[in-house]
């Protein structure tokens, strides 16, 4: 049902549909704009050109970034989600109330440092002469190559996004109707089977949108292929820093940046799709 | 142990940290049979059942099925599907899928799954809503799928805990019907935990009357309405009038002394002079009259306080001079030739055989 929008809910909805304007349809139809401008001797001009666009999609070294950031945020998604289930499971069905509340409260502990931080004291971890290869010398082992492999990578969009999938996950989790386990324990189905027959497709949207958001942050991110991958493999958001600083070409790294937001459009509207399969009435 | 018995619960307690919800049960199930166990909420009803079913174990005391102690079998281990107050069923899943579950839990292979949830699709008669969505039924059609999908497997004992309370009073009276025939025809013990007493006694072949955790009556939902055997049980049905008083020797027989005057006890009742006894009388067995009736010895004065006409039968409610009230139930006509305005002075009386003793409990 459709109701008449009154002066009472534009005072406080108009702020927030302000901001967005000014702060993200302004700034991205400024990089719509600025896609299309040329760089002519280091400088930017206002101009209608498509040679961008043909440019970046005719070079190799963006379809395979491209791939790559696309290939890597999807096995952190699944990572993730895999890593982080058994934990919001542990935490909905094993733990106390009191003991649940502990542990939503130490989920939210890690977002009280910068992921920068967090990442930069990964390095002391992994580096070559590191915590742990440094152990692994004590018994004769080592070094073994940790930093700047898609593994460190892997690690760093573990740490970006663990905590919120764990939490995404425990409130989908918390909210499964008891009783449905018990029937399906009730009809011959084990403890095991139950997870997979009955708690996972009861909490499919959540874990479906837990994954999303692991796939969002990793795709995007810049600061763990860099710092615990060692930019290689390249991925977009690598790729865009270069681009802007070979020759000020910041209408092609506009064209990467718009390829990005529209894989993530597309991502999350399927996902959000699947997530919701069979919802409706 | 009988021959014919299914399950038997022998000294089970129950208890939830310091709360003892099940104290010592000891009573039978008998193959074949529909039992409704019966009581207020926290009574322990659902608790029993659920220890039957394998989703609480006993603190104490042992569970049979088939003679075999059940205790330690997880539920996942036992042949007693149950059907939840709220059904349960699966939302993820469709019609089909859902009545297919436990088939498919026991590794049925997919034809034979298939057929045999369509059998009861069919006998639950909703084939047609097989592809929806459990969402997309009504409450009716919702209990029939739950009925389904817990009688697919073709159980030796059926558990219901409360199934019908969502439904509407119409309903509610005609899937009464459905589940009696069901049992009926299939021969499958029926456990059925309810609040109601319409459900119990319209359903039931037996009763278990329930009360902080103990039994008050087992019987034939006839023994227990004509003869409840304790205080709680003819206070919960609500349609006996009761009395407590000393008993005394009168006339040659027995007699109570209560507040609403001298009562006469059947020569079989069994009492000795000097004990406390509460006497119940049926409110269909109570009778009024204008004057004093010849020849009646138990008659107590009364006040009529409110009428109830519903359908052909109608219930006075009357005042004892104590305060006391009681009832009288009977058909509408058979009021017809009395004064029964507001206000009335009324005599009420009773056979003395019409009347039993009570136990306090």
């Amino acid at each position: 049902m459709r109701r008449p929008i009154t002066l009472y809910g534009l005072t406080f909805s108009l702020p927030l549909l302000v901001w967005q304007i000014l702060f993200f349809v302004f700034p991205l139809l400024f990089l719509v704009a600025l896609s299309f401008w040329t760089v002519k001797n280091f400088a930017m001009r206002p101009d209608f050109d498509t040679v961008n666009w043909t440019t970046m999609y005719g070079r190799a070294v963006f379809w395979q970034a491209y791939g790559t950031t696309f290939v890597l945020a999807t096995a952190a998604s699944f990572l993730t989600s895999v890593l982080a289930f058994p934990a919001a499971y542990a935490i909905a069905f094993k733990l106390s109330d009191t003991a649940r509340r502990w542990a939503v409260f130490l989920m939210v502990i890690p977002f009280f440092t910068s992921y920068l931080v967090r990442v930069y004291s990964w390095q002391i971890f992994l580096s070559d002469s590191g915590i742990i290869n440094v152990t692994l010398g004590w018994v004769g082992l080592g070094p073994l190559p940790l930093l700047n492999t898609v593994g460190a990578t892997m690690i760093g969009y573990l740490t970006l996004s663990f905590p919120l999938v764990v939490l995404l996950q425990l409130f989908s989790l918390v909210f499964i109707d008891r009783t449905l386990i018990e029937a399906a324990h009730n009809m011959r189905c084990g403890r095991l089977r139950t997870v997979f027959a009955v708690i996972i497709p009861s909490a499919r949207t959540g874990l479906v949108i837990a994954a999303l958001f692991c796939f969002i942050l990793s795709f995007g991110d810049f600061v763990s292929p860099i710092y615990l991958g060692g930019g290689e493999p390249t991925t977009l958001s690598i790729l865009i820093t270069d681009t802007t600083k070979s020759g000020q070409q910041w209408p092609r790294a506009a064209v990467i940046a718009l390829t990005m937001i529209a894989t993530l459009l597309a991502v999350a509207f399927v996902a959000v799709k699947f997530a919701y399969k069979g919802k409706s009435k | 142990m009988q021959r014919d018995t299914l399950v038997s619960f022998e000294g089970v307690v129950k208890r939830f940290g310091s709360f003892v919800a099940v104290q010592k049960l000891d009573f039978e199930i008998r193959k074949g049979e529909f039992l409704a166990i019966m009581g207020s909420s926290g009574c322990g009803k659902t608790t029993t059942l659920r220890m039957l079913a394998g989703l609480e174990a006993p603190s104490k005391g042992v569970i049979r099925l088939s003679g075999k102690p059940i205790n330690d079998l997880p539920t996942w281990s036992r042949d007693t599907p149950m059907v939840w107050q709220s059904l349960a069923l699966f939302p993820f899943l469709n019609v089909r899928e859902n009545v297919e579950f436990a088939l498919k839990m026991r590794g049925v292979g997919k034809a034979e799954r298939r057929r045999r949830a369509e059998q009861w699709l069919e006998r639950m008669q909703i084939s047609e809503f097989a592809d929806r969505n459990i969402a997309q039924l009504s409450g009716g059609q919702r209990q029939r799928v739950a009925l389904a999908r817990s009688l697919v497997v073709e159980p030796e004992i059926l558990l219901l805990d409360e199934p019908l309370s969502a439904l509407d009073a119409a309903l509610k009276v005609r899937m009464q019907s459905v589940l009696k025939n069901l049992q009926r025809e299939t021969g499958i013990t029926f456990v059925y935990v309810t609040h109601s007493q319409s459900e119990a006694f319209s359903m039931a072949d037996r009763v278990v009357i329930m009360s902080r955790g103990k039994i008050e009556q087992i019987g034939t939902p006839q023994e227990i309405y004509r003869t409840p055997r304790t205080r709680f049980v003819a206070d919960f049905l609500g349609s006996s009038n009761l009395f407590s008083g000393k008993v005394r020797a009168a006339g040659g027989g027995l007699a109570l002394d209560t507040p609403a005057g001298e009562l006469r006890l059947a020569p079989d009742a069994g009492q000795t002079v000097g004990d406390t006894a509460t006497m119940t009388v049926l409110d269909t067995k109570t009778h009024l009259s204008v004057t004093v009736p010849a020849g009646a010895v138990n008659v107590v004065p009364v006040r009529v306080i409110g009428e109830e006409f519903v359908g052909a039968t109608a219930t006075l409610y009357l005042e004892t001079s104590q305060g006391q009230e009681i009832r009288v139930q009977k058909g509408h006509d058979e009021f017809a030739d009395l004064p029964i305005g507001m206000g009335q002075n009324l005599y009420a009386w009773w056979n003395p055989e019409d009347a039993h003793l009570v136990a306090e409990s």
